[in-house]
């Protein structure tokens, strides 16, 4: 076994004297199997961001031409106390979800990521809930959290009389106290998790076992093995679906806030930035104000990805190469 | 609108738009002759359009009309401003007056007087005048209204007659209202409860005197009865105003519905279950809403149900409730468009929607024939409706109207179910409306 | 050195359904630094993994200090072990590497440090303490491993060839601090290797493996001059012993034993010698010289193949003609059919 580096293979179409050594002919070859990638990111995800920045700019109805408003829309998202509660909706429900979806993720994934009989089973059914289709999965809440009917509140009654839980208090009014759909919302996202899930469950799994034995060996507990090497050698990861997630959260408020709780308890309970966005630029036709939203809706995610860039770097360094 | 039902016809609406939004142009029509009409409504409503539709291609050979179904109100607004956007807008909409002045402010709707002046088959004399104004933006008509319809008093007459209760009769009062109400809301034994009890959820109601939502459509006629307005200016309207003594005692007798006398479900109640499934299945003794619910109402098969007239508070007045069908400027085929629509507007179009009972015909002649005033189908009263039309008043026409009746929900529902201070309500409706109609333009 | 350190009594283990141990019987005595010997897959890493409580026994019982820890969890077991693979957390400096068992085991902050720096030196390794194992090399990381085994003073140390990947020198070195090591500390050690000089040099005893199954456990110098098996004969020693049929072309000198007919002679190649005149001849086929030895490579009549290590000097040319001569003092005899040690 040779330590020494060998030279990459040399192409043979490469003469000695020219220029483009193997490395610039990887990239030329790398560039030509990302351009179908990057047309399609161009054409369908960086220009339409474009024009919505543009738009942003202007007074636009969907049906006259865009007139031109500097920064009008941005002055009235200011003073517009729906996009306030809005802003501040998102934000908190960025703020407790995406731990608690991440939280989630991480105690299933560290639960089942052994071959144990029914580990696969609970599996899928950790996965389940992400592969319903979005709308069906709201109307399906939206009958577990039916105050009256809804199984959730029928079991959170049992044992208690009148309607009231065991423990003598109301039980939870999902769609009618604003406080509780908030809850309920968040509730709702946590199962959703699957993806997050399944990432996490590959990255323990690629975790190397000799480690794990070692620390058997030395008789960690439990506490000490999660503590002092899984949750350190998953931390990378763990960053990068928390980034993910934060900037998905901005738009996995929508079918929900939409089908089950319609962005109430009014006034604004559950209006979250995407559900503003909609009824903005879709029902009351101020596609302008809407892009204008929409921007401030990207400056969040960019601030929250550096945010959290930042963390991830700090973990580089336990990776030196 | 935050019914168990509506909500599910939302999201499925949700689908189609996401779907529209994406691909406006995509929409473009197969045939130079074939018109698109697009519609909103209950599968009982489309099957409805799909016979008309179908009736009339039978009826003129080599006209063909293709259906294009939206799930719901949202999902047709957003199609159509997309569509519109995309450049290949639907040939024919069918739209609320409550609704449509946003489009009709952006010239999306092609104005119809010369058409109607050079045709034979339509006369606006046939149609109610109440219908037809609604529907003019700068005196000029633009949409061809297809139904008109008035909140109405639906009562499940088995209940009335097990608890012994006079049925609400023409010329009730609002003080009969809330008596008939109170007497009606009954526990499970049969006794009469006062629902305001519920909220220790010591006994909950087992019927509701009565269903009502706390929206500004359902205010209006109360208010106007009351010889209140509910805008400052209903030509030029500025901002809700219901400081009124007048407004602000309408405004107190709808809210004290639940909080004094506990007649209506709570939030919680009408979440679990909403009015109109509430009725249906017996729990409701009495639901003010349009004619829309009737279709919904003739598959009850457990009880017998009637209409009633609203209840008047000082002068008989109701609220319009209207559809017409609009044409579009950008339609590519405006003559077969206005074939279309001439026939859907005909005594023949008129009897095959009404024949589902969503509509009040708004053609004179098929509203007073069989077609609607069947004695076999219930609701046996459909003559209220009718009465009811020489009283009707229309809400103002502004672009941003359906703005102002979001974010009038959101405050009137808290000031029904939360009990919010009726000044701060009619501050905060006044205060938040003020900046919404400034953006709006008249018609 | 009688009172028992570690044994296995019966063992057998198995990975799914391929049983890999077969019934090994094995006891290290207290304070004995056995080493245990074996060619890639022979089932020494598995002897550890049974013994550190990694793998489940399929049969027999595991002692370790007079306790039955057959069906303890390995943390109870109080064994140290030094993985074939290393096992260094990725995430900790060395220095955290090393403490790491002191550490969880609730041993002082400063306290583990400073036990964690003295092990470091032990092995050399104190110069990285602050490096994390992705900047070590393939043998500093191996010290590292060791050091961290070495931080504790468990019941048995279980070494899986913790030397392989050093330098010679370095191995030599380390070599001989693992034993000063063992002795000052009278600790019991299993360590393993397939290296023969190693275990010769290292073991108080060396246990042969093979297929699973022990050949032959016994001290160094018994397994150089008394090979039970055929097997431990031609493992340990290089060039490997010779092997001829008894009654083949090569006659030993002296007063042969009492042969049975399937019996087989083997001498070392060292016990060759091409000086004496008589004996079978022979042809040189190759010659490799190592320094002060050269390795003959010779072809008897009848083509069976035989080595002799001769001083440099005195080698022959390749092609030569050579007399092949051995005495039956050097000459080991086994059974041909099971391999097993006949004489003497
Ligand atoms: N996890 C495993 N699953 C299945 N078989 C295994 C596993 N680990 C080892 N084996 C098999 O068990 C046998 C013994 O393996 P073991 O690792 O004990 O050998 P070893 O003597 O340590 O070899 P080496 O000197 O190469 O480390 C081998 O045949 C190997 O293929
Ligand atoms: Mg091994």
């Amino acid at each position: 076994m040779s330590a020494g580096s060998e030279a990459g293979p040399r192409a043979p179409g490469t003469g000695a004297g020219s220029p483009a050594g193997p490395d610039a002919r990887s990239r030329r070859q790398l560039a030509l199997m990302l351009a179908p990638y990057l047309a399609g990111l161009v054409g369908l995800v960086l220009l339409p961001a474009l024009v919505t920045l543009a738009l942003a700019f202007t007074h636009y109805d969907l049906v006259r031409p865009p007139a031109w408003a500097g920064f009008d829309n941005f002055t009235a998202l200011v003073e517009d106390p729906i996009f306030r509660i809005a802003l501040t909706n998102t934000v908190v429900f960025a703020v407790v979800a995406v731990p608690l979806r991440v939280l989630l993720a991480l105690g299933l994934a560290l639960l089942l990521h052994r071959r144990t009989p029914g580990a696969g089973t609970a599996r899928a059914a950790a996965l389940l809930p992400t592969a319903v289709p979005e709308i069906a999965y709201g109307l399906l809440w939206l009958w577990l959290l039916n105050p009256l009917y809804g199984p959730i509140n029928q079991v959170l009654r049992v044992g208690g009389e009148n309607g009231l839980t065991a423990l003598g208090r109301t039980p939870p009014q999902w769609l009618t106290d604003p406080t509780d759909a908030r809850a309920a919302i968040i509730l709702v996202s946590l199962f959703t998790m699957g993806e997050t899930f399944v990432v996490l469950l590959a990255a323990r799994r690629a975790l190397p076992r000799d480690v794990y034995e070692m620390a058997a060996i030395e008789d960690a507990t439990g506490w000490d093995v999660f503590r002092r090497i899984t949750l350190p050698l998953m931390a990378p990861v763990l960053a990068l679906l928390a980034l993910r997630d934060a900037i998905a959260s901005l738009h996995f408020t929508f079918v929900s806030a939409f089908v089950v709780t319609d962005g109430g308890p009014p006034p604004y309970a559950t209006t979250y930035l995407s559900l503003f966005v909609y009824q903005t630029g879709f029902e009351y036709l101020r596609y302008g104000y809407a892009a204008a939203a929409t921007l401030v809706m990207m400056v969040l995610t960019l601030a929250a990805v550096l945010v959290q860039w930042r963390l991830v770097r700090r973990y580089r360094r336990f990776y030196p190469r | 609108m935050t019914t168990v039902r509506s909500k599910s016809l939302l999201a499925a609406a949700l689908c189609g738009a996401l779907a529209v939004t994406g691909c406006g142009s995509g929409v473009g029509s197969s045939s130079q002759e074939q018109i698109k009409l697009l519609v909103f409504g209950a599968p009982e409503e489309l099957a409805a359009y799909r016979t008309l539709i179908d009736a009339y291609e039978a009826a003129r050979p080599g006209e063909r009309v293709q259906l294009v179904e939206a799930s719901d109100r949202k999902d047709l607004l957003a199609r159509l401003a997309t569509s519109v956007a995309g450049g290949a807008p639907p040939d024919v909409f069918l739209m609320n007056y409550r609704f449509y002045g946003q489009f009709a402010a952006k010239g999306v709707v092609e104005p119809l007087d010369g058409r109607i002046a050079a045709s034979d088959a339509v006369d606006p004399a046939d149609y109610y005048p109440v219908a037809m104004d609604a529907f003019k933006w700068h005196d000029q008509q633009l949409c061809l209204p297809q139904n008109v319809s008035s909140l109405v008093v639906y009562y499940n007459r088995t209940l009335f007659a097990r608890y012994g209760v006079p049925e609400p009769k023409p010329g009730w009062t609002w003080n009969d209202l809330v008596g008939t109400a109170t007497a009606m809301t009954r526990d499970g034994r049969g006794l009469v409860i006062k629902g305001t009890e519920a909220e220790g959820a010591a006994r909950l109601p087992a019927v509701h005197g009565l269903g009502v939502e706390p929206s500004i459509i359902r205010l209006a006629p109360l208010v106007w009865s009351n010889g209140g307005e509910i805008v400052d200016d209903p030509d030029r309207p500025t901002r809700l105003a219901l400081d009124s003594p007048a407004a602000r005692e309408a405004l107190k007798s709808l809210v004290d519905l639940r909080l004094a006398y506990g007649v209506v479900p709570s939030d919680a109640e009408v979440e679990a279950e909403d009015d109109e499934s509430r009725f249906l299945n017996g729990r409701l003794a009495m639901l003010m809403t349009s004619r829309r619910a009737t279709t919904n109402f003739r598959t009850i098969t457990g009880f017998d149900w009637d209409v009633a007239p609203l209840p008047v508070y000082q002068r008989p007045v109701g609220v319009l409730h209207s559809d017409a069908y609009c044409m579009t400027r950008g339609s590519r085929n405006k003559d077969a468009a206005w074939r279309f629509m001439e026939y859907a507007m005909s005594a023949d179009g008129q009897k095959i929607i009404a024949a589902t009972g969503r509509t009040v015909p708004s053609h004179i002649e098929t509203s007073r024939s069989p077609a609607f005033l069947d004695p076999n189908l219930p609701p046996r009263n459909s003559q209220i409706f009718l009465d009811a039309i020489p009283t009707v008043r229309a809400l103002p026409t502004v672009s941003t109207w359906p703005e102002i009746e979001d974010l009038s929900y959101g405050i009137l529902e808290n000031a029904m179910h939360r009990g919010d201070r009726l000044d701060d309500v009619i501050r905060e409706l006044d205060a938040k409306s003020r900046p919404v109609f400034a953006r709006g333009e008249n018609g | 050195m009688s009172e028992a350190g570690l044994v296995l009594d019966g063992v057998s283990a198995a990975y799914r359904t391929e049983t890999v141990l077969h019934e090994v019987d094995l006891a290290v005595a207290r304070g004995e630094l056995l080493v245990v010997l074996g060619p890639s897959g022979a089932g020494k890493s598995t002897v550890l993994r049974v013994a550190a409580g990694l793998e489940p026994v399929t049969a027999g019982r595991v002692r370790i200090a007079g306790r039955d820890v057959t069906d303890q969890r390995p943390g109870l077991r109080n064994v140290s072990m030094v993985f074939q693979s290393y096992a260094l957390f990725p995430h900790l400096t060395v220095a955290e590497n090393i403490a790491f068992g002191l550490e969880v085991r609730d041993t002082p902050h400063r306290v583990a440090r400073e036990r964690a720096r003295a092990a470091a030196e032990t092995v050399g390794c104190a110069g990285l303490l602050d490096r994390r194992p992705g900047q070590l090399s393939g043998g500093e990381r191996q010290r590292v491993a060791l050091a961290r085994a070495l931080v504790r003073e468990p019941d048995v140390f279980l070494l899986d060839e913790p030397l392989s990947n050093l330098d010679l020198a370095l191995r030599v070195e380390m070599r001989a601090e693992l034993r000063a090591l063992h002795d000052r500390l009278g600790a019991t050690m299993v360590h393993v290797t397939h290296d023969q000089t190693e275990a010769l040099v290292l073991a108080d005893r060396i246990a042969v493996l093979r297929d699973g199954r022990i050949e032959q456990v016994g001290t160094p110098e018994e397994i150089w001059r008394t090979p039970a098996t055929v097997f431990v004969a031609r493992f340990v020693g290089s060039p490997a012993m010779n092997l001829l049929p008894a009654g083949g072309p090569l006659q030993p000198a002296g007063d042969p034993p009492a042969l049975p007919v399937e019996a087989q002679i083997g001498f070392r190649p060292e016990a060759v010698n091409l000086d004496t005149g008589h004996g079978a001849p022979a042809i040189v086929d190759r010659i490799e010289v190592v320094g002060e030895d050269a390795y003959v490579y010779l072809t008897l009549e009848g083509g069976k193949p035989v080595v002799a290590r001769v001083p440099t000097t005195r080698r022959p040319d390749r092609g030569a003609a050579v007399r092949v001569g051995v005495r039956w003092t050097d000459t080991h005899v086994f059974d041909a059919t099971s391999g097993r040690r006949l004489a003497p």
